[in-house]
């Protein structure tokens, strides 16, 4: 009894809790690089306004690249095969940031969605060839998604106030879509309990972005020469 | 104009994307009810399976127990290679729905150890419970993690089977189970837990170990463990 039991431990440590605990810490570091340094790039694409918006989309377009190069890689080194899914808890807050960051800066770019399919084509490069490459799945690109929309909304409310008023309106177009689009896919989500908070806190968001909007909106009907003259008229009678 | 026409085609390419997203989801949806189906299916036969062997304790004979329970074995093999088989159409997504079978694995692991440490005396070693359910371990078997929570389970039972053992006038039982609990807790303890559900199941074991040394120390306090058995441990408790 006592050698059999000592042989099956040395099996079962071997084979999983002290190596799985090991590699389990790595990916968490990892994941928490990933979302560091996914956050500066996005405070970076916050800095934009109407005169250096080329520079600072490029500037943070390499920080993103270099996020992708140093510790994506570096994820996607730990993670093999099966491993995509028994660790996903532990790498799912970076991807998600990543996520967060890189549609953020296409948004910024090109007004349009980054889609999962050329996400994960970017991420080919630093995938080593012989290996299953790693590939961001669906929901942490759709909970990536739900967190892109808070910052479209510090976005919009910026560029509102820089006299943006078109391109705030394009942002606030392009949160409902994602907004509309998310409320489909929730049902069928894996333990679609974040989720469940990220669509009240979006709505939020987009709430915000069509507040912004209507307040400005009424703010430029009043500072109309003809509204104005009217509501002096109105004030004087 | 040209602006109007912008958006409209980001956003069809939105929804396309979205589109094949929820054909994505719906398909792992489905997939996921075929398991939770045959999982429902493993926890009705745990459930038989468990009440039959509860039997021990009402002093049946072993034999007639485990040979009702066995039966159940047979129900639980065929399940678990229909879940081997509906995990073969998604390759590397085991873990996605892992958590859909984890705690009927555990239960039965536990039943399955309990049977066959009422059978031989020893712990059920992993590749025993796959041999046992016609898995391939290269393929697909019960979880390192699951079969170390299902045998702390098992550990949870041996204190109560102790107590009627004894009832029974099986003096003896005592020292063979605390035997087998010393070591198996000792083995435990050379793991390197993380702070999560199997590390807090582990640290009940102590709980039974040491309701298996009480039950031992009233048996061998009232002189009633047989001599011959007791020489060795008389030595150790001396010393």
């Amino acid at each position: 009894m006592d050698l059999q039991v000592l042989r099956w431990m040395g099996e079962a440590v071997e084979r999983t809790t002290q190596g799985q605990n090991d590699k389990r810490e790595r990916v968490v570091k990892a994941s928490r690089d990933i979302t560091i340094n996914s956050k500066k790039v996005i405070f970076q694409v916050h800095r934009i306004s109407k005169s250096n918006r080329e520079e600072v989309l490029e500037k943070a377009e390499k920080d993103l690249a270099a996020v992708t190069d140093q510790y994506i890689s570096r994820l996607v080194k730990e993670l093999q095969g099966t491993d995509f899914w028994k660790l996903r808890r532990a790498y799912s807050p970076g991807v998600q940031e990543y996520v967060e960051a890189a549609t953020f800066c296409k948004f910024c770019k090109t007004g349009t969605l980054l889609n999962l399919a050329e996400i994960n084509a970017s991420l080919l490069p630093i995938n080593d060839p012989s290996l299953e490459p790693l590939q961001i799945n669906v929901l942490d690109y759709l909970l990536g998604l739900a967190d892109l929309t808070g910052e479209l909304m510090r976005l919009a409310i910026s560029r509102i106030s820089d006299g943006e008023l078109e391109y705030a309106e394009k942002i606030c177009r392009f949160v409902r879509d994602i907004y509309r689009e998310l409320t489909l896919l929730v049902p069928d989500m894996d333990e679609n309990s974040d989720m469940k908070k990220k669509m009240e806190t979006m709505l939020q968001s987009v709430v915000k972005i069509e507040n912004a909007d209507a307040s400005n909106s009424w703010l430029t009907f009043l500072s109309k020469p003809s509204v104005c003259s009217s509501l002096q008229e109105q004030r004087l009678a | 104009m040209a602006d109007g026409g912008a958006p409209a085609s980001s956003s069809s390419l939105v929804e396309k994307q979205f589109e094949d997203f929820r054909l994505h989801l719906e398909e792992s949806g489905s997939l996921r009810e075929r398991i939770r189906a045959v999982a429902a299916e493993m926890e009705s036969a745990n459930r038989i399976m468990h009440s039959s062997l509860l039997l021990v304790h009402q002093s049946r004979s072993v034999p007639e127990v485990l040979e009702k329970a066995k039966g159940q074995i047979v129900v639980l093999k065929e399940l678990f290679n229909r879940l081997a088989e509906i995990l073969r159409e998604c390759p590397g997504q085991h873990y996605r729905y892992h958590g859909d079978w984890k705690s009927e694995t555990q239960t039965m692991i536990s039943l399955l150890a309990f049977l066959h440490w009422l059978e031989t005396g020893n712990l059920l070693m992993h590749h025993e419970a796959e041999e046992k359910l016609g898995l391939d371990a290269s393929e697909f078997g019960p979880d390192i993690e699951d079969y170390l929570i299902g045998v702390c389970f098992m550990s949870n039972e041996l204190p109560r089977y102790v107590v009627n053992q004894v009832t029974t006038g099986n003096y003896d039982c005592p020292r063979k189970v605390l035997k087998f609990l010393t070591d198996l807790h000792a083995a435990f303890r050379m793991l390197n837990l993380r702070n999560d559900f199997l590390r807090k199941k582990f640290d009940g074991m102590k709980y039974d170990l040491r309701r298996v040394e009480e039950v031992y120390y009233d048996v061998k306090i009232r002189g009633l463990t047989t001599n011959d058995d007791s020489t060795e441990d008389q030595g150790t408790t001396q010393a």
